[in-house]
């Protein structure tokens, strides 16, 4: 019993000692999707600049599966030393717990959320012939034809599905759902004036918007995009409290130390800060997150799992 | 056309400018570093391309925060030549050890490793190096010249023209196989049920997926292709204990004869203008390319008896088909800010990070950036034809390794490769497991090509059917009104080739050529 008690002490001593010299060994940071994706490329980014300041290699990993959930699983259920971070977005912590019913981790009991590191606005784009010529004009238009309009997404379960489904909710209107895989096909059948509308990410979106391809109506954060500054909100077109964007970050397993995480947090809110981060980062659509600290993360990723679990259940997207 | 050579000049002069450019510190003045960054770009894509697994995506995505520190010129350039190296590449595995490690490469597995076992590996490889390099001229010239009217034509292929083009490949699937029809369509509906694990793109249900997580995304081509082919090669080979076959003793020449050269320009030729036009289309069109220039040449070659038994047309075709494909494919990314695949969405990342809004105003506002691309393309695919022909002496070579080395290696490169992809183990025993089936496969004398095709093309076309149907709310006859005459067409085509295979008459014919050719 005695020898148990020592066990016990020496545990919770480690995590001090460790966190004192903490980072003495090279890091992994857990990319759950397949190589290329905007995650992945900030991650990448991220990496070779937290490599430079911890003076650790930090090793990106790419563990692709199940829309994420599979890295960000080994994650949570990894040694909770500072060692093992991953990128962990809007899908694997707010809106897969409801989509896919049972998820092998609690999005905010077995993870410790680090800093948010980008927050890209979804933007409401229309095909250039469509009669509409602003959000008031869209939801005229959905009315008159109920069930005749298209809104094309990503995927099922993606925010640009769930931004339609919440636009749909706010104005009772109804329109058909088409999901692609990725957003890229549904720019070009957007383009070729096969769909209608989509809610789509401003960075893959911006190009074709650029180029006159596809009209822009509204982003869908509360505050406009310093990309688009002209573009009003849907929450100033009538649509209130309209307010969802793409995000991603970085998280740790649940028990990691206190110190590390705040050192984490520094050295990545720093590398973020770095003029050349910041302007590849503003490259990808992000305007600088406001949710910086662990705390403040933590509080973000609550709040967004409630509404998404909500909007959800009440959109009837569900995997199982 | 004096318009093009103006531009085409603007290009070649940004390939050789010659800059100042400094790395790790030290400043080299007059160097002319885009064509370098080219060079390094093939290189490294022909080595990727070599070894299995490893592909052109996971490399350039490795290579993305690297290139955020070159001029986007550089940048472009250099996982432009990734892309289109690992093209040259792919091949060599694919005849040398019936190992494919890209989707392109499977056909070329057919006759290019039976050409192998026939001492004809060096006539293989320069035929697919030769033919990629007269393709990858050919359609770079395509995209200088027509890129615009062509990204029109791209944005005509809506989901129902896309559903009806894979109902005719995967007909012409079953023209890939030279032996029995009933296990040739069976084998297709086998690889199109395996297409079918994973998550469903509709509803977002997990399909046969028993639960197991590492399936939720589906099955991996590699893996599938590689324990098909690769894996099932290998346990044939030590299945034969004392006779395993010794290629190089019969090798009589490395380069292709007089009589090679008869016979293989007018496949290049049909391959390029087929894959020109299939890698025009994102979605699944690039895909097609070699598949789709195989079944051709094998329906018009007056050598068709001898396909699938080491055809020199079988693969001149597909191979020019894939490169010509690889370089058409960038007309929807530098036109319409489309990318056709993985490899062109990262792409557009690439030009993202360097805040360069990919669409049709980067010809008009970075004319050297756009024509800059095109020329180091031509210079690109004059390398790598340079850089491969005199490799072939040394890939024959590696034939002589005695066997039992040889395998052990071709196994961890593999393994390697396909755990690379996602960093699961899941994968590599999988790869076991379709090795297995691949084996039972081959002695029931079901051939694996079939199987890939119906695997590759049968998510494919689910996902464009439903879509079709969920856009036109339910109408079946989308896909032949008159409104889509190329839907229409494709069907017509398919119904037509599905006919050709099935006549009893014709069916019989092709029974007889093959017991003639069987004694």
């Amino acid at each position: 019993m005695r020898r148990l008690a020592a066990f016990l002490a020496l545990t919770a001593a480690i995590p001090l000692a460790a966190a004192q010299s903490w980072p003495s060994r090279p890091l992994r940071l857990v990319i759950p999707y397949a190589a290329g994706g905007p995650v992945d490329v900030s991650g990448r980014l991220l990496a070779a600049k937290l490599q430079e300041s911890l003076g650790q290699p930090v090793v990106p990993e790419n563990k692709p599966g199940a829309g994420g959930n599979i890295g960000v699983d080994q994650v949570a259920k990894s040694a909770p030393d500072g060692y093992t971070l991953v990128m962990s977005a809007i899908a694997t912590l707010a809106i897969n717990p409801s989509l896919y019913g049972s998820l092998p981790y609690d999005p905010l009991k077995d993870l410790r959320h680090v800093t948010l590191l980008v927050q890209v606005p979804n933007v409401l784009i229309v095909r250039n012939d469509l009669p509409a010529k602003n959000v008031k004009e869209l939801i005229a238009l959905a009315k008159e034809r109920p069930g005749k309009l298209d809104f094309g997404s990503g995927s099922t379960g993606s925010t640009g599905h769930l931004a339609g489904e919440m636009f749909k909710m706010m104005t009772g209107t109804y329109m058909v759902h088409i999901p692609y895989k990725g957003s890229a096909p549904a720019i070009a059948d957007m383009m070729a004036g096969r769909i209608d509308l989509m809610f789509d990410n401003l960075a893959s979106a911006l190009p074709s918007i650029k180029a006159e391809k596809l009209r822009a109506l509204a982003t869908t954060t509360r505050k406009r995009s310093s990309f688009l500054p002209d573009l009003p909100t849907l929450d100033e077109a009538g649509l209130k409290g309209f307010d969802m964007t793409t995000w991603w970050g970085v998280s740790v397993a649940a028990k990691t130390p206190q110190p590390i995480v705040d050192r984490l947090s520094a050295e990545i809110l720093k590398a973020m800060d770095a003029p050349d981060m910041k302007e590849r980062l503003h490259n990808m659509g992000s305007d600088a997150p406001s949710v910086r600290t662990p705390d403040q993360f933590a509080a973000f990723a609550a709040a967004e799992l409630k509404t998404y679990t909500e909007l959800v259940r009440r959109s009837g997207a569900k995997a199982e | 056309m004096e318009g093009i050579f103006h531009n085409l000049g603007i290009g070649f002069v940004e390939c050789f400018r010659l800059q100042d450019i400094t790395l790790w510190g030290m400043t080299f003045s007059h160097v002319p570093f885009n064509i370098i960054m080219c060079l390094i770009g093939v290189l490294l894509g022909t080595l990727i391309g070599v070894l299995p697994g490893i592909g052109p995506v996971a490399t350039i995505a490795m290579l993305l925060p690297v290139t955020f520190n070159l001029s986007p010129v550089a940048a472009l350039i250099m996982l432009a030549g990734i892309y289109y190296g690992a093209q040259y590449g792919g091949s060599t595995t694919a005849i040398l050890v019936n190992l494919p490690g890209e989707s392109s490469s499977v056909v070329t597995c057919l006759d290019g490793y039976q050409m192998a076992r026939q001492g004809r590996a060096g006539p293989a490889l320069a035929t697919a190096a030769l033919g990629s390099f007269f393709a990858g001229c050919f359609s770079t010239l395509i995209v200088a010249m027509f890129a615009p009217p062509l990204a029109e034509v791209a944005l005509k292929f809506g989901p129902a023209e896309y559903f009806s083009l894979m109902v005719l490949g995967l007909v012409s699937a079953v023209v890939l196989a030279h032996g029995s029809l009933v296990k040739a369509i069976s084998m297709v509906i086998l690889g199109l049920l395996l297409g079918l694990v994973g998550t469903d793109v509709n509803s977002g249900v997990l399909r046969f997926a028993f639960g197991i997580s590492e399936l939720a995304d589906g099955i991996g081509f590699v893996t599938v292709a590689m324990g098909m082919f690769g894996i099932c090669e290998i346990i044939g080979n030590l299945e034969q204990k004392e006779k395993r076959e010794i290629f190089t003793s019969k090798v009589s020449h490395l380069y292709p004869t007089k009589e090679d050269w008869k016979r293989i320009w007018a496949p290049v030729l049909r391959g390029t203008l087929l894959g020109s036009a299939l890698g025009i289309l994102p979605g699944g069109g690039a895909l097609l390319a070699s598949f789709g220039a195989y079944t051709l040449e094998k329906k018009v070659s007056k050598y068709a008896h001898e396909f699938g038994k080491g055809a020199i047309e079988g693969v001149a075709a597909p191979e020019s088909a894939n490169n010509a494909g690889a370089q058409t494919s960038f007309i929807p990314l530098l036109t319409l800010g489309i990318p056709s695949n993985a490899v062109m969405a990262l792409m557009i990342g690439a030009m993202m990070i360097q805040g360069i809004a990919p669409g049709p105003q980067v010809m008009t506002e970075r004319p050297q950036l756009f024509w800059g691309m095109i020329a180091s393309m031509w210079i690109g695919n004059l390398m790598l034809v340079v850089l491969n022909l005199p490799m072939i002496g040394m890939w024959i070579k590696l034939l002589t390794v005695p066997y039992r080395i040889l395998y052990p290696s071709i196994l961890l490169f593999m393994a390697v490769g396909v755990f690379s992809i996602s960093n699961q183990p899941f994968d590599c025993f999988l790869m076991a497991l379709f090795g297995l089936l691949g084996y039972v496969c081959a002695k029931l004398g079901c051939e694996p090509a079939p199987l890939i095709l119906g695997f590759i093309l049968g998510p494919l076309m689910e996902e464009n059917l439903r879509r079709a149907m969920l856009l036109s709310r339910g109408d079946p006859f989308v896909f032949v009104s008159p409104s889509k005459p190329i839907s229409l067409g494709f069907l017509i085509a398919a119904a037509i080739l599905l006919v050709i295979i099935a006549f009893p008459a014709l069916k019989k014919k092709r029974e007889e050529a093959f017991a003639a050719e069987d004694t």
